[in-house]
């Protein structure tokens, strides 16, 4: 999926807390979003998703305004995900559902997601006893069960730890290579924006300050603020 | 002390001597509290869910308005019913006073309010986090709102069960509207508010005892459901 943003506004109030003049994501590509907190990278990733419409300006996804189309086949991971009350089984099988996927097609995709993101011990497990990162894994493995175009990804690897971290970041990758998904990641981790992204955007109060290659936004980091910022609030 | 010991042990006598009278009044009980909590529930969990999920003007207000009639005095609501009910009322033509029918519809107004308010809460905390990621998977309205129901369960259950605590221990509004006729309107509640003016402690114990046991086998019925569920 392609999306482009023109003239993006979006206010509480009186307060502008995001407000992009141009600003592209193309198919295929894995842009990470860095920024320090309050920049306006989770407010930008709920109006792409489609779940905040209080905005003003141009969102368009491959040319056309959100429907109810797009939005099936986008998904957006939550920093804290929301578990379906069921076992892990019944929360990665939700979106293939709700798609009216077949039985049988269904337990395909779970058993891939299953050996993705190593599931298999707790794939009977009550979805409330998971672990912080368990939770994660399986709210990865939701989304991207059902080979989402677009992929929205809001500090999903925060405070877990680094085999799971890897373990997501695989799957991210896997998404993207076999399904041609655009990705968009929210990160604080200087490494995980290396490892995983071909892109970066830098943003500060609202505005997008710097976009490039991921090497080229890294390279200007003891240039200008976008450095100050990294060397203070990102582990590198 | 020995009237209480002597009415406890006339109150297993007479249950266990089937009396009549006294299981008239237990039907009718069951029916009028299971007819109330069902309507106040129809009407309580949609409207409770609609209000937490929804932004709308004077929300607030009718929130204020909501909690107070959580609270609502029992002899308030059926005073209210009864005034619209009466020959002379708006709806007296219906000849509704002093039958079953306005006894539920007095309970109906005490019940749904307390679903309502309680549904309102747990959707207004949960609610949206459970929407927007219904939405996020690709869901549609209507799933979303399945989604929505399936999550709130418990929740929805928990309400239920306190409506239905409040439709089965009222006295006031019931007395009011249904007049505690013999073999007509009289409940488990107003029968032991009667006996218990007419110095009757046997029967007043049977029927408390009754009603507790009503209670406590409705509420384990209700307690497996929302484990099941």
């Amino acid at each position: 999926m392609n999306i482009t943003l023109h003239n993006i506004t979006k206010k509480y109030g009186d307060k502008t807390v995001l407000s992009i003049d141009q600003l592209e994501f193309k198919t295929g590509t894995v842009t990470g979003i860095i920024g320090p907190n309050g920049s306006g990278k989770s407010t930008l990733m709920r109006i792409i998703s489609g779940i905040d419409k209080e905005y003003t300006g141009c969102l368009n996804i491959d040319g056309h305004e959100i429907n109810q189309e797009i939005c099936k086949n986008m998904t957006l991971v939550f920093q804290k995900p929301y578990l379906i009350n069921t076992d892990v089984y019944n929360n990665i099988a939700y979106p293939l559902k709700i798609r009216g996927v077949s039985k049988l097609e269904m337990n395909r995709k779970i058993e891939n997601m299953i050996e993705l993101l190593q599931l298999k011990e707790i794939i009977r497990q009550s979805a409330r006893t998971l672990s912080g990162g368990e939770m994660q894994r399986v709210a990865l493995a939701r989304a991207i069960v059902f080979e989402p175009r677009l992929l929205l990804l809001d500090e999903p690897t925060s405070n877990i730890d680094p085999k799971t971290m890897q373990l997501m970041e695989s799957a991210i990758k896997y998404i993207n290579k076999c399904c041609n998904t655009t990705v968009v990641l929210v990160t604080h981790n200087i490494r995980q924006l290396r490892r995983v992204c071909t892109e970066a955007v830098f943003m500060q109060e609202g505005k997008v300050v710097e976009r490039d290659l991921v090497k080229d936004v890294l390279n200007r980091l003891d240039e200008d603020f976008i450095g100050d910022f990294l060397e203070k609030e990102l582990p590198i | 002390m020995d009237y209480i010991i002597q009415g406890f042990a006339e109150a297993f006598k007479l249950l266990f001597s089937f009396d009549q009278e006294i299981y008239r009044i237990i039907l009718l009980t069951l029916y009028v509290t299971i007819m109330s909590t069902f309507i106040a529930t129809i009407i309580g969990v949609p409207l409770g869910i609609f209000i937490g999920i929804k932004n709308f003007r004077f929300k607030r207000t009718l929130i204020r308005f909501l909690y107070t009639f959580m609270s609502i005095p029992p002899v308030i609501a059926g005073l209210f019913v009864y005034l619209v009910l009466a020959r002379r009322g708006p709806l007296g033509q219906l000849e509704l006073l002093f039958t079953p029918t306005a006894m539920i519809i007095a309970q109906v107004f005490l019940v749904a309010p307390i679903i309502m308010g309680i549904t309102y809460n747990n959707t207004r905390d949960k609610g949206q986090n459970i929407k927007q990621v219904a939405y996020t998977l690709g869901a549609d309205k209507r799933q979303a709102l399945m989604l929505l129901l399936f999550e709130l369960k418990a929740d929805i259950f928990a309400a239920i069960v306190s409506g239905f605590g409040r439709a089965i221990s009222e006295v006031g509004a019931v007395m009011l509207v249904g007049g505690n006729i013999k073999g007509h309107t009289r409940v488990m509640t107003t029968s032991i508010a009667m006996l218990q003016s007419m110095g009757d402690y046997s029967q007043a114990i049977a029927i408390g005892l009754v009603l507790l046991v009503l209670s406590f086998i409705i509420n384990s019925i209700l307690y497996h459901i929302q484990r099941v569920v």
